[in-house]
């Protein structure tokens, strides 16, 4: 028998640098997880490498929940998206969805039907279909992609694309519930709640991918969430009919530290190993998946649900009832304020996201995504820094608190001065953008804005320098074809002269050898002709 | 510019970081006033003076905002440290040049705050040494010695006059007030000591002298004091261990190697710790952000490197003490070493202890 003591241990390693930043969790996390009122409308973004005819609905259709809203054929790069409720496609129109560049994106509006409570929309389980352990890795692959999901730490990025570059290349799952930025009690809330669907989510994901242990991460501020868990585990466990395939299911508990959850960060923090640069965790036999995730992976193996909601912590001084709601996608802003009863007027800014990685929005029609995990609303404006910061003095706060080894006193002279070679050589792209630096700096200055700056400068001089580098390519090889053309015709010329010669010297073979030109011939033969006219004259005046 | 993360943000200002460093020199001030007079307050209060109104001035004329600036308290700063290395009785103007060079030309002609490749307080302090070496290097002897015997070391008013004007009231100067009883003129243990080796004398006889403890006891103490206004410092994270630690490090194993070579010609190891700008310099001085190198193993070779030249320039060169020279020195450097010693980042490691 294995005992919950068992379960849990301790990080043995640590991450370089970090900061503790005030949590401000316990406004969320008292309150169990609830459903939010469907909207009116919602708002579904089209993704913008998809061209028009690989949308699956048109103006006018009627979808049901979980209906697919695009036809990707065999484009197994993208991610499915789905209708979020029953209702009907109004209108595939441009709008602010929030995308950082404030560039409105096309997209689907739902006009939904009404729902008598959210909750019936989830499907009951698929009694008849085979248990996931009888079923293939590539098959639950197919199912995940069916289903849309994506990584819902944040990063978005498709889940089965992920898993299916990792079948039989990784050897222990990696389970992120960390969740180290300030507000956010979303993984927090859902492993109190539904430990479960995470074990079992966590369960196919390892046999996906083939590997032999699992390994939580989850902070020591969450201990509700860590008992819940380690309880599951033990149940699990225990029970040898459960137990068909992989025995090595660990909690590791790491000091609360932010960004502790970065990927990179976590898998130092357990297991002591550092993902090269410009490769994978894959390379080091390890996978990544977020707490929200599987559950999604549960919901969509064991259940056949697609990912049409997620669950988002809303928060922040104004909110009433601060907690977490399970929120369709597509949900404008402006019906969470109103179903939330925040008063908008007090609002300064909108942060979606946490406060050290999120962005701010000030638009209410913008809606809610796979990546939205936290709405804060606040009533005082975000104390963000400002272009009229005071000058870097070099006090290497930053220095301390990156858990890059980077050095952000150095990275932020040259970003300043523009001295793109020095910012690689000072490996400005292995920054992480977490924020810390900017956190702990005394003169204040958005170091991460001169970063983000810095690096989207070098890529567009790269492209630039690439493009020219081709440009120059394509102008010598048209010159090369040139004088290549030029030789061939050359070539041909000197071959029909040569055959035209040739020709000619079988007419008359003995005077060709000497005279391959044939002038000479023909200027004997011309002094010939002369020499007997010359004769003929003669001949003629001594006959007179 | 005002929508990207974080939205978070703690930290000690620039302004109080200045503020807290400058409280932490209060013990080395108090003990400076004991033990060299009321002419350290009236340097301390003029400095600042001097410090405050170039900043002011200077910006003026640049056409950026004063106040911020002033507030940053780093102005105020740089004329505390020049109060505190120049000896106290040292003319108005001569001060007041060291000052104003070393806010106009050494930091704000270079951009300001944070521009600056060479420590401001140090460029004032060595052009004064430079430009005026008799009156750099008349101290007054401690008043250890003074207080005890029948000389008088100078009051408030009598420092006032002797600054302002070179004369008392009496009609003393300031060769009047350095001469002990018997007529001997006293300078800093530093000092003395490069005399006694010039003259042919031995360690044995430099420290074993009658007047050399009295005089040497006031640069202890000093010294103590600024050590524990530095462990203030390191202790509340206003500074890190690297610089002040390698470069005392340093600086005690070059005197004790030098000495256990032949200890009847090079001072001992607890000498120099002791005396001199020592503690000031490698807390207070050294430390300076700006002009230091910036990188974990960096701060530690700059350190060291300043230790070393301290001994260097203290047991060959001309001058008694060298942590101006040495600093400066060193700035010149940093560049260089924060290039050579950049940290290795996050995934770069070829050896990994793996225990998954």
């Amino acid at each position: 028998m294995i005992k919950v003591t068992d379960i849990i241990s301790f990080a043995k390693h640590q991450i370089s640098g970090g900061i503790h930043p005030k949590e401000f969790k316990s406004i969320s996390n008292k309150k169990a997880i609830e459903y939010l009122p469907l909207a009116n409308e919602l708002v579904i973004p089209i993704p913008h490498n998809l061209s028009e005819n690989q949308l699956g609905v048109s103006v006018g259709d009627s979808v049901s929940i979980g209906e697919k809203l695009l036809s990707l054929g065999s484009d197994f790069f993208s991610s499915q998206i789905h209708a979020p409720c029953d209702g009907n496609i109004t209108v595939i129109t441009d709008k602010n969805i929030g995308h950082p560049s404030n560039l409105p994106m096309p997209s689907f509006v739902i006009k939904t039907k009404a729902v008598e409570s959210p909750e019936k929309t989830k499907m009951d389980a698929d009694a008849s279909s085979r248990h996931w352990l009888n079923i293939e890795s590539i098959d639950l692959v197919q199912k995940i992609y069916d289903s849309g999901i994506v990584g819902l730490g944040g990063a978005v990025f498709p889940t089965h694309i992920k898993l299916n570059s990792s079948i039989n290349k990784v050897k222990t799952l990696i389970v992120n519930g960390m969740e180290c930025e300030p507000y956010i009690t979303c993984d927090d809330r859902l492993l109190r709640e539904h430990s479960a669907e995470i074990l079992q989510g966590a369960l196919i994901s390892a046999k996906i991918v083939g590997a032999e242990s699992i390994l939580f991460g989850i902070e020591d501020n969450k201990p509700q969430a860590i008992r819940s868990l380690a309880t599951e585990i033990e149940r699990h466990t225990n029970h040898p009919e459960n137990n068909l395939f992989l025995a090595n299911i660990k909690i590791i508990v790491a000091k609360t530290k932010y960004p502790s959850g970065g990927e990179k960060q976590l898998i130092q923090l357990l297991t002591g190993l550092e993902v090269p640069q410009n490769k994978y965790p894959v390379s080091l036999g390890i996978i990544v998946q977020n707490i929200a995730t599987l559950y999604a992976i549960n919901d969509a193996v064991n259940y056949g649900n697609s990912l049409t909601q997620r669950l988002v912590t809303i928060t922040g001084d104004l909110v009433e009832e601060p907690g977490n709601y399970w929120v369709a996608f597509g949900t404008p802003l402006s019906h969470i304020v109103s179903t939330m009863k925040i008063d908008s007027e007090k609002v300064s800014d909108i942060i979606l996201g946490g406060p050290l990685m999120g962005q701010t929005v000030t638009d209410l029609n913008i809606p809610t995504q796979k990546s939205t995990n936290c709405i804060i609303f606040n009533a005082n404006r975000s104390a963000s820094t400002s272009i009229d910061h005071t000058e870097c003095i070099r006090c290497s706060e930053c220095e301390s608190a990156c858990p890059v080894n980077l050095l952000p006193q150095q990275l932020y002279w040259f970003a300043k001065s523009e001295q793109w070679e020095a910012l690689e050589q000072q490996n400005i792209f292995d920054c992480i953008e977490c924020g810390a630096c900017s956190y702990v700096c005394p003169s204040e200055i958005p170091l991460v804005n001169y970063y983000r700056f810095a690096k989207s400068e070098i890529k567009h001089l790269d492209s630039k320098q690439a493009q020219s580098e081709i440009a120059k390519m394509r102008f010598e090889n048209r010159e090369k074809r040139l004088a290549r053309i030029k030789a061939e015709r050359e070539e041909k010329r000197r071959k029909t002269a040569e055959a035209r010669k040739l020709a000619a010297n079988k007419s008359t073979p003995n005077e060709k050898q000497h005279d391959p030109d044939g002038k000479k011939s023909a200027i004997e033969a011309a002094l010939e002709r002369v020499k007997q006219k010359k004769e003929n004259h003669m001949g003629k005046t001594s006959l007179e | 510019m005002s929508n990207s993360s974080p939205f978070v943000h703690d930290a000690r200002p620039t302004g109080q970081v200045m503020r807290l460093v400058s409280f932490a020199l209060l013990p080395g001030i108090l003990a400076e006033i004991y033990f060299l007079g009321w002419g350290v307050v009236v340097n301390l209060l003029l400095c600042s003076f001097y410090a405050l109104s170039a900043e002011a001035f200077i910006l003026k004329l640049r056409k950026r905002p004063v106040k911020p600036t002033l507030s940053d308290n780093s102005a105020l700063l740089t004329g505390l440290l020049i109060a505190l290395a120049i000896p106290p009785i040292l003319p108005w103007w001569m001060s007041l040049v060291g000052v104003w060079f070393a806010i106009i030309f050494a930091k704000q002609l270079y951009g300001g705050l944070g521009f600056n490749p060479f420590n401001p307080a140090m460029v004032g302090y060595v052009l004064l040494l430079i430009s005026f070496p008799v009156e750099m290097t008349s101290w007054l002897p401690s008043t250890e010695l003074t207080n005890t015997e029948l000389a008088n070391s100078p009051g408030f008013l009598q420092s006032l006059q002797l600054i302002f004007l070179g004369t008392t009231n009496e009609g003393l100067n300031l060769q009047n007030f350095r001469q002990l009883a018997d007529g001997y003129t006293m300078a800093t243990p530093l000092d003395e000591s490069k005399t006694a080796f010039s003259l042919g004398l031995m360690t044995s006889e430099i420290i074993g002298s009658e007047q050399f403890f009295p005089n040497m006891s006031g640069w202890i103490w000093i010294n103590l004091c600024f050590l524990i206004g530095g462990l203030f410092l390191l202790f509340s994270r206003l500074i890190r261990w690297q610089i002040p630690v390698s470069m005392l490090i340093s600086l005690f194993v070059t005197a004790t190697f030098l000495n256990l070579i032949d200890n009847e010609l090079f001072l001992p190891g607890w000498f120099h710790l002791l005396s001199g700008a020592t503690m000031i310099g490698a807390f207070f001085i050294a430390t300076d952000p700006v002009s230091a190198a910036t990188t974990p193993k960096g701060r530690i070779i700059y350190g060291a490197a300043i230790g070393f030249l301290i001994i260097i320039i203290r047991t060959f060169g001309g001058y008694p003490d060298a942590v101006a020279f040495s600093v400066l020195l060193l700035n010149i450097a940093t560049p260089t070493i924060d290039h050579y010693t950049k940290p290795k980042v996050y995934g770069s490691k070829t050896e990994i202890d793996a225990d998954v």
